[in-house]
C-alpha cells in the first residue's frame, strides 16, 4: 500500500511530467569549452600571403592560398581557405600564423607565445655580406621585421624569420640573399660533386678538339641536363632542392683545364721540380713524363715553366639555359688562359 | 494517406550500422559515445544495430583501405532499400592525412558507394554527428523510400 | 567447424576477422586475420618534418591518441637531449592519466555490451564522458588532443582548469564503488566472466602479454615504473592479479580507473610553476623510447635527419595481445558467446596494430604485417 503511495506521488510531481513528455537530451550537450579548436576563422584583412599556414599543415589538402582578382581601385587580397573535409582541426596553422593580429584563429591556439613559433621550411635565409650593398630593400619588404641591421651589416633574425622568401625577390644583387637548403647537406654535396664529375669528364673527352683550338677562339658545346637531373633525382627525392643546387653548383662552376701534347715534349723535365703537389714525374722505363690527374691541382705553374709551348691551358664556363626546343641545357664555352697571350 | 503512414515509420525508427574502412578508430569512439546517457541516440528512434543486412544508414568511417576495395561495396549491396550513407569524418570524404605519399587509402568513399551526407572533422564531436544525423537521415530516407515505391508502382 | 565473425559485427568495435575453430558450442582454436586498417602511416611520416609528424602519430590509434604523441615527443627529445620542462611533465602526467581513464572505461563498457548486461554498459560509458569533458576542457579536443609537441605542453593551465577537472573526477569517483560493487556481486557477471578465457602467468610471458591483460595474468610490469616523471614525482606501483580470466582484466582496469585518478590528484595538487615549453634543436640520429599506453607498452624508433624523419618504426601493444588472445585466451572457452566478450575484454586497438605490408613480390601478394614480426 505504501509503495502505491509512492508512486502516485512520484508519478504526480510536475518535474517527472516534464521530464517523460520533454525526453531529450539537454541543450549543454553541444557546448563547446573555450578552447574548443573549431575549423580555423580566417580573417582576410591580416593576411600577409607569406604561406606559411600552408607549408605548416600536416594534412595534404586543408589549406589553400587563394587570391581575388583585381578591381579598379585596389589589388586583389591574399588570404588563406579551410577545406572543412580535409582539416584535422590541430590548430597549428594559427599557431604558426606570423601577421599581426593573426589572420586564422582557432580556440586559444592563437595566443601561442611567440617564440616557439616554428615554421616548418626547407630553406633558411641569409644575407651574404660580401656581396651586400646595404639598400635595405629587403627590410621595406620583409612583412614580419625579421631582417635587422646591427653595426651597419644586415642580418636575418632566425625566430622572426617565416621563410616566405620575399626578400630573395626584391633583392637587387645576385647572390646577396641567399635561400640555402639547410637539411640532406650530406645528399647536396652528392649531388654537387656528381654535376661537377659529369662536366670535368665531358670536358676531357673533348682535348683532341681544344688543342687545336687557336688562342683567341671561343669552343662552344652543349650538354644536355636531363640526365644530370635524373641521376641526381636518384640521390635526393626533391626535384626543387636538386634544381636549384645544380644550377647554383653549374653557374659557379670554372674548370681549369690542362692539356699534355705528348708527341712535342722534348723530355726536359723542367715541370718535375715545379709542380708542388708531385703530380708530375718521369718514367724512365718507357720515357716520357707522366701526370697524375688526381694529384693536379691545375695551378698552370708548369704551364707557365714549359719552354716549348706543350702544355696547354684553358678555362670551361658553364651556364644552364633553355634551348629553342625548351629543352634544358648546360652551354659550356672553354677558352684559352689569359695567361696564353701574355707568353706569347 | 499510405505513403504518409510510411514516411512517419521510416522516419521514426532508424537502424544504423558503422562500417569502419579502415581508419584511426576516433570517430568510432565518438559514435561510441554517442550511444551514452548524456547523448542517448536511442532516444531519437535510432538503434545503433551494426549489421548491413538490417540497417537503412551505413555511418561509414574511415578511408577505404586495399581490403575493403570489394567488401565495402558487398555490404552496400546487402544493405535493404531505402538506404542512405553517411560519411562520418574527414577520412571518408578526402582521405585526411592519409591520402599523400606513403599513404595506402583508396578514399573517398563517395568513388565506390554513393555518399548522401558528410560529416566534417577530425574527428566529428558526438553533438556534431548528432544534429547531422537527425536533420539528414529521416527526411532522406522518406524520399528515397518515396521514390522507390513510385518505381516499383 | 569454422565460425566466421567479422569484419562487421555487432560485438567488434573495429573491422577484423576472427576464425573460431568449433565443435559444437565449445570454441577449440581461434584464428585472426587483420589488415583491414593498413594505411601506411610510418611511410607517410617519412622526410616530414617533425612538427607535422607529431599530428601524424596522433592520428595512429584514435582510443590512445595522446600516449602515442607524447611518445614520439619524448623519443625526439631523447635524441636531442632535452626534458621537457617539470610543470609540462606535470601536466602530461595529467593528460595521460585522464586518457587512461576514458580509454579503461571504454574497454570494460565495450565488455559489458558484449556480456549483453547494458545497465553497467550505460553508466559506466556515462562516467567515460566526464573523463572527455576534462580533456576536451584541457586540450580543446575530445579524442585527437593535439596537446603535446616536441618539448613540452602547447597550452599553460590554470587554476579554473584544475578545478574544473577535479570536479569532473569526483562525479567519476562517486558511482565508482557502487559500479565495482555491481560487477563484482552481479550473478550474471559472475557467469560470463569468472573463469572464462584464462590466460596463465607462463602463457601471458609466451605471449608477450602486456598491459593491463599482462597484468591481469599475475606480469607485475608496468613501464610507468620506469618513466622519470612517475618514478621521481609520483607515488606509483602497479596494480596486479593473478586469475587472468575476463573477470581479472575487467577488474583489474576498474583499479587502474581509480589509481589515475590518485595520479591525477596528486599532479593537480603538487602542480610546480614554471615554463611549459622549451625550445629543441632536434640533430641527426637515432633514438628510442618506450611507454606505458592504456594497452601496454608502446615503442617508438626513430631516426632523423634534422629536422626531418628519416624513419620511423612503432610497436604497439594490441598487437601482442590480440595474439595471445587467440592464442591461449580462446583456446577452450565453452560457448561462442563468450569468446566474443573474451576477445572484447583483451581491449584489443586494430588501429595500432596495421602498419607495415610486406609485398611478396614472386606472388604479388601483399600482406600486413607487425614490426614484431618481420624483425
Amino acid at each position: 500500500m505504501s509503495s502505491l503511495i509512492w508512486y502516485i506521488y512520484e508519478f504526480a510531481r510536475k518535474t517527472w511530467i516534464d521530464g517523460f513528455f520533454d525526453a531529450k537530451s539537454k541543450e549543454d550537450i553541444a557546448h563547446k569549452p573555450d578552447r574548443f579548436r573549431d575549423f580555423p576563422n580566417v580573417i582576410k584583412e591580416n593576411c600577409i600571403g607569406c604561406g606559411s599556414c600552408t607549408a605548416s599543415c600536416p594534412s595534404p589538402n586543408a589549406i589553400k592560398l587563394i587570391r581575388d582578382s583585381d578591381s579598379e581601385e585596389s589589388v586583389g587580397l591574399t588570404y588563406p581557405i579551410i577545406n572543412k573535409s580535409s582539416c584535422i582541426r590541430c590548430g597549428f596553422c594559427a599557431e604558426v600564423c606570423p601577421s599581426t593580429p593573426k589572420t586564422l584563429e582557432c580556440g586559444e591556439n592563437h595566443f601561442i607565445r611567440e617564440e616557439f613559433n616554428i615554421i616548418p621550411s626547407k630553406r633558411k635565409y641569409t644575407v651574404d655580406d660580401y656581396l651586400c650593398i646595404r639598400c635595405k630593400k629587403c627590410m621595406d619588404a620583409c612583412e614580419v621585421g625579421a631582417i635587422e641591421e646591427i653595426d651597419d651589416r644586415l642580418l636575418v633574425n632566425q625566430s622572426k624569420c617565416i621563410s616566405c622568401g620575399k626578400c630573395l625577390e626584391t633583392c637587387p644583387v645576385k647572390g646577396a640573399m641567399k635561400g640555402v637548403f639547410v637539411n640532406n647537406l650530406e645528399e647536396q654535396k652528392k649531388i654537387i660533386n656528381l654535376a661537377v664529375n659529369t662536366l670535368e669528364e665531358y670536358i676531357e673527352s673533348k682535348q683532341d678538339a681544344l688543342i687545336q683550338l687557336g688562342t683567341d677562339k671561343l669552343f662552344l658545346d652543349e650538354l644536355k641536363f636531363k640526365p644530370i637531373f635524373d641521376k641526381s633525382l636518384s640521390i635526393l627525392n626533391d626535384g626543387e632542392v636538386v634544381h636549384e643546387v645544380l644550377e647554383d653548383a653549374i653557374n659557379r662552376l670554372k674548370i681549369r683545364i690542362i692539356t699534355w701534347d705528348g708527341d712535342d715534349c722534348k723530355k726536359c723535365q723542367m715541370c718535375i721540380p715545379d709542380c708542388p703537389t708531385g703530380a708530375i714525374s718521369f718514367a724512365s722505363d718507357n720515357d716520357t713524363i707522366v701526370r697524375d690527374k688526381e694529384k693536379c691541382l691545375r695551378c698552370s705553374i708548369c704551364y707557365q715553366t714549359c719552354p716549348f709551348g706543350v702544355i696547354k691551358y684553358f678555362l670551361a664556363k658553364f651556364n644552364l639555359d633553355t634551348n629553342d626546343n625548351d629543352e634544358e641545357v648546360i652551354h659550356i664555352s672553354v677558352k684559352a688562359s689569359q695567361l696564353a697571350e701574355r707568353r706569347a | 494517406m499510405l505513403k504518409k503512414l510510411k514516411d512517419i515509420v521510416r522516419k521514426s525508427s532508424i537502424h544504423v550500422c558503422i562500417v569502419n574502412c579502415g581508419g584511426c578508430n576516433g570517430c568510432d569512439v565518438e559514435l561510441v559515445a554517442l550511444l551514452s546517457p548524456r547523448y542517448d541516440l536511442e532516444q531519437y528512434g535510432i538503434y545503433v544495430h551494426n549489421n548491413p543486412r538490417e540497417a537503412d544508414v551505413l555511418l561509414v568511417t574511415g578511408a577505404v583501405t586495399e581490403q575493403w576495395r570489394d567488401n565495402l561495396r558487398r555490404i552496400y549491396a546487402k544493405t535493404p532499400e531505402p538506404k542512405i550513407v553517411v560519411a562520418v569524418g574527414n577520412c571518408p570524404q578526402s582521405g585526411d592525412v592519409f591520402a599523400q605519399e606513403g599513404g595506402r587509402v583508396l578514399a573517398p568513399v563517395s568513388d565506390f558507394i554513393p555518399v548522401d551526407a558528410a560529416i566534417p572533422g577530425c574527428p566529428p564531436r558526438p553533438s556534431e554527428i548528432l544534429e547531422a544525423v537527425l536533420t539528414v537521415a529521416p527526411g532522406a530516407l522518406a524520399a528515397k523510400g518515396r521514390a522507390q515505391d513510385a518505381r516499383k508502382d | 567447424m569454422i565460425l566466421p565473425i567479422g569484419p562487421i559485427h555487432p560485438g567488434l568495435k573495429e573491422p577484423l576477422r576472427l576464425k573460431l575453430q568449433t565443435q559444437g558450442e565449445k570454441v577449440i582454436k581461434a584464428e585472426i586475420d587483420y589488415g583491414y586498417v593498413h594505411r601506411g602511416i610510418e611511410k607517410i611520416m617519412e622526410g616530414k618534418t617533425w612538427q607535422k609528424c607529431i599530428y601524424l602519430s596522433e592520428r595512429i590509434c584514435g582510443i590512445c591518441s595522446y600516449e602515442h604523441t607524447q611518445t614520439f615527443a619524448e623519443t625526439l627529445e631523447t635524441i636531442s637531449g632535452v626534458r621537457a620542462p617539470l610543470r609540462a611533465q606535470y601536466l602530461r602526467v595529467i593528460t595521460n592519466e585522464l586518457d587512461r581513464i576514458q580509454s579503461h572505461l571504454l574497454a570494460n563498457s565495450t565488455f559489458f555490451k558484449t556480456l549483453d548486461h547494458e545497465t553497467l554498459f550505460m553508466h559506466v560509458l556515462a562516467l567515460r564522458e566526464y573523463a572527455m569533458d576534462s580533456l576536451e576542457l584541457l586540450t580543446g579536443n575530445r579524442v585527437n588532443l593535439g596537446w603535446n609537441v616536441v618539448g613540452g605542453v602547447r597550452m599553460d593551465a590554470d587554476e579554473r582548469h584544475f578545478n574544473a577537472i577535479l570536479e569532473n573526477l569526483k562525479k567519476i569517483e562517486d558511482g565508482f564503488d557502487r559500479h565495482i560493487a555491481l560487477f563484482e556481486e552481479a550473478p550474471i557477471v559472475a557467469l560470463r566472466a569468472k573463469g572464462v578465457g584464462v590466460m596463465t602467468k607462463e602463457e601471458a610471458i609466451k605471449g608477450h602479454a602486456v598491459g593491463p591483460i599482462g597484468r591481469a595474468s599475475g606480469l607485475k610490469h608496468d613501464l610507468r615504473e620506469e618513466h622519470y616523471t612517475y618514478k621521481d614525482e609520483f607515488d606509483f606501483k602497479p596494480i596486479w592479479r593473478k586469475e587472468g580470466d575476463n573477470y581479472a582484466r575487467t577488474l583489474n582496469r576498474f583499479y587502474e580507473v581509480e589509481q589515475s585518478i590518485d595520479l591525477v590528484k596528486q599532479a593537480i595538487e603538487n602542480m610546480p610553476k614554471g615554463d611549459i615549453r622549451t625550445p629543441v634543436d632536434i640533430p641527426s640520429g637515432y633514438g628510442e623510447w618506450r611507454n606505458e599506453a592504456p594497452r601496454g607498452e608502446v615503442r617508438y624508433m626513430a631516426e632523423t635527419n634534422g629536422d626531418l624523419i628519416k624513419h620511423i618504426s612503432i610497436r604497439t601493444p594490441s598487437i601482442m595481445n590480440i595474439d595471445s588472445c587467440a592464442k591461449y585466451m580462446l583456446k577452450d572457452v565453452a560457448t561462442v558467446a563468450d569468446a566474443v566478450a573474451t576477445y572484447a575484454s583483451s581491449d584489443p586497438c586494430i588501429a595500432c596494430t596495421e602498419r607495415v605490408a610486406i609485398t611478396d613480390i614472386d606472388t604479388g601478394k601483399s600482406a600486413v604485417k607487425d614490426f614484431f614480426e618481420v624483425k
